[in-house]
C-alpha cells in the first residue's frame, strides 16, 4: 500500500464515518421502537424516504430553503410515524409477533409504491445545506453538506436522549419499555406512550430521509430497501434497544461499508457488512450495547 | 298539417331502410395489447410506452383505423399490463394475452424480462417438436443486444447500441484527436448498463482510446466517493458513464465535489431523458449521449406532442413504441388479419411473417432498416445537455 492508497484508505473511512450519519438515525428508530414495544417496524426506512419525498412534494413549484424543506420532512415524518402505529400496531394483537412484522412489510410495499405511482418512480433532486463546503486539511477533504448531516444526527441524537431520560414523557416510555404491566398499574396509557414512542421516531426517521436526500443529492424510490437492511443491521449490531449502540453501529456500518468498498470493491463490499453482521449474532448477539429486554 | 308530419317519418323510415348494414353494426375493434414496467422503479418506461402507444393509435384511429382482412375498418384500442419488471410476471402476462384473442403483444420494458420471455416462445417457426408458444412479440424498450435472436416469433423495434457507440467513438476519434485515454464506471447490477459498457470499452479501445480504469457501483448506492476517487487518480480525458439517471447523476454530484473535470463525459443512451436533467442539470452539462430519438423532424415533434397529451414523454424508448403502432398497422393490413375469434392462429401466423418480411419501416427520425434477425437498424443522432436540456449535437447521417 503507497502512501495515496493510505490516504484513499483513511479518507474512505471519514467519508463512511460521516455518512453513517444517516444510518445512525435510522438505527434509532428502529432500537426505540423495539425498546418500548419489542417489535420490529419494517416500515421505518420507507417511511423516511417517503417523509423526505412528501417534504419535496407539499412543496412542489415553491423554492423553500433547504432547512424549510427538512424541517417538513421531520414533520411529514411524524405523522407518517404515527399512521404506521395506527395501521400496524394498533388494532392488531401484539401477542402475535409475526402478524405487526407482516403489516410493517405490507406497509413497506405500500408507501414504495406511493412514492413510484407519486413520482413515477423518476430520482428527483432534493437539497442539501453546504453542499458547496469541503473542508481541507493537507491532502483529505470532508464535504461540509456531510459535516452538517453528522452534526444534524448527533443533535437529534442528543435531543432524543435528552427527551427520555430527562422528560416525564420519557420516563413513560421507559417505564411501558421495562414493565408495560407494572406501568399500566400506575397509570400509563400504553397507547399513548406507544403511539408518542411512533410519531416521535417518526419526526428522528424524517430528519434520517431528509438528511439520506440531501448527502446523496436525490431521492429515488430505491432507497427505501437498502435503507431498510442497514438500519436493520445497525440495530442489530449495536444492540437491540440501544440508542448509543444505534448511533455508533451506525457510524461503524458506514466507515466499514466504505473501507471494504475501497479495498474490495462493489462486488464484494456487502458481503462483508453481512459477515460482519453473523459475527455479531454468533459471537455478541446482543450487540455492542445489549439491553436487559434484548437478552430476555 | 298531420298528414305532411306522417309523410315525413315515412320518408325518413324508407331511406333508413336503404342505408347500409354497416353503419348500423357495432364499430369494429383491434386490441393491441403492450405490456412493461408500470409499478416499481421503472413505472416511468411503461408509463411512457403506455403513452406513446395510445397516441399512435388515436393518430391512426383519426384518420380512419385500420382496414382488415375483410375490408372493413376498424379502431385501435390499446390496453396496457404491467410486468413489473421481473421476469416471471412477464411470462405470466403475455400467456394471458395469449390466451386471448390477441394476435401480437409490445413489450417488455426490460431486457431481463425480454430475455426470459422470448425463451418460452416457440425457437424455431414450424418446429413441431418445439412446444413453445407460437405468438408474436415486438419489444420497444428491452434494449439489451441481440434478443431478437432467441425465437423466431421475436421482434425488435430497439435501437442498436452497438452500432451507436461503435459510430460515436468513431467520430471522438476524428473530433478530439487530442483525447487518448478513458475511464469507465458502470452500474454493475443492471444488465442493460453492464451489456452497454461492454459495447463502450470495447469500442473505445477499437478506436483507439487508452482504458485508463473503471470504477462499478450497484443501481442503489448511495454514496460514490471511492468509485471518483479512483476515477480522480485515473485522470483520464474521457470519463463513460454505463448507469441509469439516479446513479449517473449520484456520480456526477461526487465528481463535482472532488473537481473531477474530464475533457469529456459520455452516458449511457437511458439517460438521454429529462430525468436526468430533472436530478443534476447542472452536472450533466456537457454529456454526450447517442439516441434515437430528438424532436428534430416534423414527424417526431408531433409524436412528442402526442404523447406528451397522453402523459408521458418521449424518449428514444417511448418513441420506438410509437413507431411500432404503425408498424402493426402497415403489416395487419398488407397481411389481411381477420381480427375474429375463429381466425386468432391464423392472424398469429400471419402477423408474424409479416413482420418477419419486413425490409424497411418508417421511423419519426426517418427509415428503419430490418435485419434477418428480425432487429431494427435505426438512425440515430448525439446529443448534448447543454442549458438544462438535451441539444443535438452531431447528425451522423448528415
Amino acid at each position: 500500500m503507497d502512501l495515496l492508497d493510505l490516504i484513499d484508505t483513511i479518507q474512505s473511512i471519514a467519508d463512511g464515518l460521516l455518512f453513517g450519519a444517516t444510518y445512525a438515525m435510522l438505527g434509532i428508530g428502529f432500537t426505540l421502537i423495539f425498546g418500548v414495544m419489542h417489535k420490529i417496524n419494517l416500515a421505518y426506512a420507507a417511511a423516511s424516504v417517503g417523509a423526505a419525498y412528501a417534504s419535496l412534494l407539499i412543496l412542489a413549484g415553491v423554492k423553500a430553503p433547504p432547512a424549510v424543506v427538512f424541517l417538513l420532512s421531520a414533520v411529514a415524518g411524524g405523522v407518517l410515524g404515527g399512521i404506521v402505529y395506527v395501521v400496524c400496531f394498533r388494532f392488531i394483537p401484539l401477542v402475535n409477533p409475526l402478524a405487526t412484522l407482516m403489516s410493517t412489510v405490507g406497509l413497506l410495499l405500500l408507501i414504495d409504491e406511493i412514492i413510484v405511482h407519486e413520482t413515477q418512480g423518476v430520482p428527483l433532486a432534493y437539497p442539501a445545506l453546504f453542499s458547496d463546503v469541503i473542508v481541507r486539511a493537507g491532502p483529505f477533504g470532508l464535504r461540509g453538506d456531510l459535516m452538517f448531516v453528522f452534526a444534524l444526527g448527533c443533535v437529534s441524537m442528543v435531543v432524543l436522549l435528552l427527551l427520555v431520560y430527562r422528560t416525564r414523557l420519557g420516563l413513560a416510555t421507559r417505564a411501558v419499555s421495562q414493565q408495560p404491566t407494572a406501568a399500566q398499574l400506575c397509570g400509563i396509557s400504553l397507547d399513548q406512550v406507544n403511539g408518542f414512542t411512533f410519531i416521535v421516531t417518526g419526526v428522528v426517521g424524517g430528519v434520517a430521509g431528509a438528511m439520506t436526500g440531501a448527502a446523496i443529492g436525490m431521492l429515488s424510490p430505491l432507497l427505501s430497501l437498502p435503507l431498510t437492511v442497514k438500519g436493520l443491521i445497525v440495530t442489530v449490531i449495536g444492540g437491540l434497544g440501544s440508542i448509543p449502540g444505534a448511533i455508533i453501529a451506525g457510524l461503524l456500518v458506514g466507515g466499514f461499508e466504505n473501507i471494504f468498498q475501497f479495498l474490495r470493491g462493489v462486488s464484494e463490499r456487502d458481503l462483508y457488512v453481512m459477515l460482519l453482521l453473523f459475527a455479531f449474532l454468533v459471537f455478541r448477539p446482543g450487540g455492542m450495547f445489549r439491553t436487559s429486554s434484548a437478552r430476555e | 298539417m298531420r298528414i305532411l308530419a306522417v309523410a315525413i317519418a315515412a320518408l325518413l323510415g324508407g331511406a333508413a331502410l336503404f342505408v347500409p348494414e354497416s353503419t348500423f353494426a357495432q364499430e369494429r375493434t383491434v386490441k393491441i395489447t403492450g405490456f412493461g414496467a408500470k409499478s416499481g422503479v421503472v413505472r416511468v418506461f411503461g408509463v411512457n410506452s403506455e403513452a406513446a402507444l395510445k397516441a399512435a393509435a388515436e393518430e391512426i384511429n383519426n384518420s380512419g383505423g385500420v382496414t382488415l382482412g375483410d375490408g372493413t375498418k376498424a379502431k385501435i384500442v390499446v390496453e396496457f399490463l404491467d410486468d413489473r419488471c421481473n421476469a416471471e410476471e412477464g411470462i405470466s402476462v403475455v400467456r394471458r394475452i395469449a390466451s386471448t384473442d390477441a394476435f401480437i403483444a409490445v413489450g417488455p420494458t426490460c431486457s431481463n424480462v425480454a430475455e426470459s420471455l422470448f425463451g418460452i416462445l416457440q425457437k424455431k417457426v414450424g418446429d413441431s417438436s418445439d412446444s413453445g408458444l407460437q405468438f408474436p412479440i415486438i419489444a420497444d424498450v428491452a434494449a439489451k443486444g441481440g434478443l431478437a435472436k432467441i425465437s423466431e416469433w421475436a421482434f425488435r423495434n430497439v435501437p442498436s447500441e452497438f452500432e451507436m457507440y461503435k459510430s460515436l467513438f468513431a467520430w471522438l476519434k476524428t473530433q478530439h484527436p487530442d483525447l487518448k485515454t478513458i475511464y469507465g464506471g458502470v452500474e454493475k447490477d443492471f444488465a442493460h448498463s453492464n451489456a452497454t459498457f461492454g459495447v463502450m470499452k470495447e469500442q473505445a479501445a477499437v478506436n483507439g482510446f487508452q482504458l485508463a480504469g473503471q470504477s462499478e457501483w450497484l443501481l442503489a448506492d448511495t454514496t460514490f466517493s471511492t468509485q471518483v476517487r479512483e476515477m480522480k487518480r485515473a485522470d483520464a480525458d474521457i470519463v463513460a458513464i454505463s448507469a441509469h439517471p439516479f446513479t449517473t447523476c449520484g456520480v456526477l454530484k461526487e465528481m463535482e465535489r472532488q473537481g473531477v473535470k474530464p475533457k469529456l463525459l459520455i452516458g449511457l443512451t437511458s439517460s438521454s431523458s429529462i430525468e436526468t436533467l430533472q436530478g443534476c442539470a447542472k452536472q450533466a452539462e456537457g454529456i454526450i449521449i447517442p439516441t434515437s430519438f430528438a424532436p428534430v423532424t416534423p414527424e417526431a415533434k408531433m409524436a412528442a406532442e402526442r404523447v406528451a397529451k397522453f402523459g408521458g414523454s418521449a424518449d428514444l424508448h417511448s418513441a420506438a413504441a410509437y413507431e411500432v403502432m404503425f408498424i402493426l398497422r402497415d403489416v395487419i393490413e398488407a397481411q389481411k388479419i381477420m381480427a375474429r375469434p375463429d381466425t386468432v392462429a391464423a392472424d398469429r401466423v400471419k402477423m408474424r411473417e409479416g413482420l418477419a418480411a419486413l425490409k424497411e419501416t418508417k421511423g419519426l427520425l426517418g427509415k428503419i432498416g430490418r435485419t434477418p434477425d428480425r432487429e431494427a437498424i435505426k438512425p440515430f443522432l448525439y446529443v448534448h445537455a447543454k442549458d438544462g436540456s438535451w441539444e443535438v449535437l452531431y447528425n451522423p447521417a448528415s
